[in-house]
């Protein structure tokens, strides 16, 4: 396949400097011919980025930045920390907490990790916080939200290439791309992901040297909330129910334990934020 | 709002004596520690009331007795119980920012619901003032080390 490529490329630049053909034909022909290669293309790392700085906008037109810097840095602080402890430690890492009253959290491809005021206020202690940062970073990690949107990328460009969508980042089928994207906060990712990302988060959590109990104590907090609660009512839809999570998290029971003495960190938590 | 933050994280680790039930029967312990010495044994679904957490244990009352059962044994809300109705955190918000009642709000409503997700329009002057408030490895290192919070090495799980 790839040979065929390359000779058609050869082939046709000549033509394109005597015709002027217009360059998007041959990016279709490339697209074409990659996709007819390889069902499902791979995602460079770059253009992940690209793409998660571009849902993160929009994430960003849904709600801004809640206007407290000491905020925002305190919680990219805790989470710079616990993504230098991943395997991806070198991403371009950015933690926003967003001025919404509903409580949820988000973690767009490429390394933008988003909380709400709402959950932040529901939090006890930076290791809660630590907790929720780390599932988040889990979801990055493990490119859940990426694979989601290259999986469902076929129906909602309707007909464009995924390679145009990547490459043209001003195009029409990039804005179907990412407002596909950026829907999917709506629909949530497979339960599945979800729990890895509760099983793994409480690892990282543990490796920043937290106590590891962070997350399932946020979970308890959300246990112990009406699910129709205006509040929790998209988190709910989108996440397994909190209980269902706690009971998953019972095979964790050695790692948490191993790890429950180490810092909560309540006072720095709540003294950053109550200014 | 501003109130409201300070009331909320006012509040203790768990706010008073919380209703909980616990999913599977469990060992009352004398403090929160596996080797403890056992105060009663509690079966599934007995009704205690959830008053501090430490590491993995929570304080519990359970009738006269008083002990540490696993946190994550606990879930709260009685059994069948409703649980409370909505806490009104968006509307206490909408009528903050707005000055009007949350129904009302339509035009130029931000937040996080599913229709709002779905009408996003980019918003690049907040994604360039969230570049500058992050923080590099450095910077977040010196601040774990402020916190005495010391890097492990942990598996991840099979």
């Amino acid at each position: 396949m790839r040979g065929i490529l390359c000779f058609l490329l050869i082939v046709s630049t000549p033509a394109y400097a005597q015709f002027r053909m217009p360059s998007f034909d041959i990016n279709k022909l490339v697209d074409t011919v990659k996709n007819v290669g390889k069902a499902v293309q791979d995602i460079a790392e770059p253009e992940e980025i690209e793409i998660g700085r571009d849902v993160a906008s929009r994430l960003l037109g849904a709600a801004p930045l809640a206007p407290d810097p000491a905020m925002q840095r305190y919680v990219n602080h805790v989470g710079r920390w616990l993504a230098a402890q991943t395997e991806r430690p070198d991403l371009p890492w950015r933690f926003g907490v967003l001025d919404a009253p509903q409580l949820n959290a988000f973690a767009v491809p490429g390394g933008t990790i988003f909380i709400t005021r709402g959950l932040l206020e529901r939090m006890k202690s930076e290791a809660e916080l630590a907790g929720v940062l780390a599932h988040e970073i889990v979801h990055v990690l493990q490119k859940h939200h990426l694979k989601a949107i290259q999986k469902g990328a076929k129906t909602a460009l309707a007909g464009d290439a995924l390679g145009a969508a990547l490459k043209d980042r001003g195009g029409a089928a990039r804005d179907k791309l990412i407002a596909f994207g950026t829907e999917m906060y709506s629909r949530g990712l497979d339960k599945s992901d979800e729990l890895e990302a509760d099983r793994l988060g409480v690892v990282i959590a543990a490796r920043g040297g937290y106590d590891a109990y962070g997350l399932p104590s946020v979970l308890q907090t959300l246990q112990a909330m009406n699910a129709q609660d205006s509040g929790v009512a998209l988190m709910f839809k989108t996440h397994p129910a909190p209980a269902e999570r706690l009971d998953a998290l019972d095979r964790m029971q050695a790692t948490l334990d191993a790890y429950a003495s180490q810092p909560q960190l309540a006072e720095r938590f709540v003294q950053t934020l109550k200014r | 709002m501003r109130t409201l933050l300070l009331l909320l994280l006012a509040l203790p680790a768990l706010a008073g004596a919380e209703p909980a039930t616990l999913v599977r029967a469990t060992e009352l312990k004398e403090a929160p520690a596996t080797d403890a010495a056992t105060v009663a044994r509690l079966p599934e679904n007995a009704a205690v009331e959830a008053l501090e957490r430490k590491g993995g244990w929570t304080r519990v009352k359970s009738g006269s007795s008083e002990g540490w059962v696993r946190m994550l044994a606990l879930r709260f809300g009685g059994p069948g119980e409703a649980k409370k109705g909505d806490s009104g955190i968006t509307q206490i918000f909408n009528v903050a920012r707005t000055g009007t009642s949350g129904t009302q709000v339509t035009t130029g409503a931000r937040g996080l619901d599913a229709d709002q997700l779905a009408n996003a329009q980019p918003n690049p002057a907040e994604l360039s003032k969230m570049a500058d408030f992050a923080a590099n490895a450095d910077a977040a290192a010196s601040f774990a080390a402020k916190g005495k919070l010391a890097a492990q090495s942990v598996e991840y799980p099979k």
